[in-house]
């Protein structure tokens, strides 16, 4: 009936709604304001275009999430909210505006199409897989950034040596996360269990709700750099490219978007913002940033 | 679309499940909130208070990771139709408690006068009255338990809820995918609305 401190604690920021790990929000505040000093800034921009229109507007819309470590996570104590995703937001704001005023509406799988079209936001920055079908409701700019899933087991589960060993056995992953389509398409027996954030999967795992956790290799390495009990298992197995979510039929903002994300990749800022983000729990050095129009979709 | 199916059966076995475990349980409660015995009736209320009183998702997520650091692990459709069921179970004792209120004081004193026991004017004489006056307000927690049932998506099970958005994820026709899940509740509401006619025909006079 021991309930050890940890656990507990573990327990009580699940109930908090915190998704946030010990270790706090990756990526410190002044390499993200060094970075945003020396983004550039577009010249003119043509009259009546979405892009004018945030311009005077003076903040840029953002669909994206408050939850996602190392990608846009918010730190509860200053409210800022960082991570690979939330700084390309940024950067995107200094862009269009000149300040990197952005305003972050927290998205959901079910709401980034609608809140696209009818206007809400402008952008979705929020590990959106580009996909054909997605691609009939909404545009992407990039891809901008390649990830793969992976698969993560407790430290002597041995069963699971490759993802086919997937099949039959029960899998958690995250709530509406490019991971639910990944197993289903690697094994298709697999029995997928979701929870709503990382920490929540981490406990399932441990508890023995599943055989195996799949979730993008970023996490799971951050993970797994803060709990010895984990163990991914080889490389990931697929490949998500991620867009910049925009509306469906405004080519001339698509461009615009395209074209920033060229400039950053070329400047070197895009690497920056990978290594104060990303690249602070995967090692070696940042990766070549995909083509722009690569992804099937896109 | 097998797995709106899934869902759908998913959410219709959870929803019959916690509304039988609620009300029998509800019940118990109720009679321990009116019994003359104070320490009974503490017990009901403390019951009560706790349970209406602490939001379901918190009670679920309690359970499905508190439980298995006891020790104990039951499957996760279980513990959510455990939980559901615990939480509701508050509720349909507040409202079988209104109806047993609703009973003139008079009648409980007839029958003991009678000299039926505490226990035999509660079975015979209160709870039955009680019963019937309360059947919509039990329908209407039956409704609202049907519609909470979709929080059990939030610790793992697959419901209706989170089967439309594990099939939204791939259409990304959310509008869609969330009308039909919402066509589907309102299905299961209407059908037991019709049911509470139905015994509310039955057993009133």
């Amino acid at each position: 009936m021991g309930i050890r401190l940890t656990s507990l604690s573990v327990l009580l920021a699940l109930v908090a709604g915190c998704t946030g790990g010990p270790s706090g929000v990756p990526g410190s505040t002044s390499t993200a304001d060094q970075l945003l000093a020396k983004a550039p800034v577009a010249g003119e921009l043509p009259a009546g275009s979405t892009m004018d229109k945030i311009r005077k507007r003076g903040e840029l819309l953002v669909g994206g999430s408050l939850d996602a470590p190392l990608l846009s996570q918010q730190n509860p104590a200053t409210g800022e909210v960082s991570g690979f995703d939330a700084e390309l937001s940024k950067l995107l704001a200094k862009y269009i505006i000149g300040q990197p005023r952005t305003k972050l509406v927290t998205a959901t799988s079910e709401t980034r199409e609608p809140l696209l079209s009818n206007g809400t936001v402008d952008v979705i920055f929020q590990t959106y897989t580009i996909t054909p079908k997605r691609a009939e409701q909404v545009a992407f700019a990039g891809p901008y950034y390649e990830s793969g899933q992976s698969i993560a087991v407790v430290k002597g589960h041995e069963e699971i040596k490759k993802p086919e060993d997937l099949a039959g056995k029960t899998v958690i992953a995250g709530a509406n996360t490019p991971s639910i389509a990944a197993i289903q398409k690697v094994a298709p027996t697999a029995k997928i269990v979701e929870f709503g954030s990382d920490p929540e999967c981490l406990a399932a795992l441990k508890q023995g709700r599943g055989d195996a956790y799949v979730q993008d290799q970023a996490l799971l390495i951050a993970d797994a750099s803060l709990d010895p009990e984990l163990q991914l298992v080889g490389e990931p197995f697929t490949t998500d490219p991620y867009g910049v979510g925009l509306e469906h039929d405004d080519a001339e903002f698509k461009t615009f978007v395209n074209d920033w994300l060229r400039e950053i990749q070329r400047s070197g800022l895009w690497h920056e913002a990978w290594r104060g983000s990303i690249g602070t729990v995967v090692k070696g050095e940042a990766p070549v940033p995909p083509a722009i129009g690569s992804a099937e979709g896109s | 679309m097998s797995l709106l199916a899934e869902g759908f059966l998913s959410t219709v076995a959870l929803t019959l499940l916690s509304f039988a475990g609620a009300f029998s349980l509800g019940v118990c409660v109720v009679v321990l909130r009116v019994v003359p015995v104070p320490v009974l009736r503490a017990v009901g209320t403390a019951y009560v208070e706790t349970f209406q009183n602490v939001p379901l998702l918190v009670w679920l997520v309690l359970f499905v990771f508190g439980l298995p650091e006891a020790g104990i692990t039951f499957p996760l459709f279980w513990t959510a139709a455990l939980v559901i069921s615990l939480y509701e179970a508050a509720y349909v004792a507040e409202a079988l408690r209104s109806g047993v209120n609703s009973v003139a004081r008079g009648q409980g004193e007839a029958a003991r006068a009678l000299g039926l026991t505490t226990a035999q004017s509660l079975r015979h004489v209160v709870v039955p009255q009680a019963l019937r006056r309360v059947v919509q307000p039990v329908a209407n927690i039956a409704i609202a338990l049907t519609m909470a049932t979709s929080l059990a998506g939030a610790v793992g099970v697959v419901e209706l809820t989170r089967a439309a958005n594990r099939i939204n994820l791939d259409l990304a026709q959310p509008v869609l995918v969330f009308a039909g899940a919402g066509l589907c509740y309102l299905g299961l509401a209407a059908g037991i609305g019709a049911l509470a006619g139905l015994v509310e025909r039955r057993v009133a006079h």
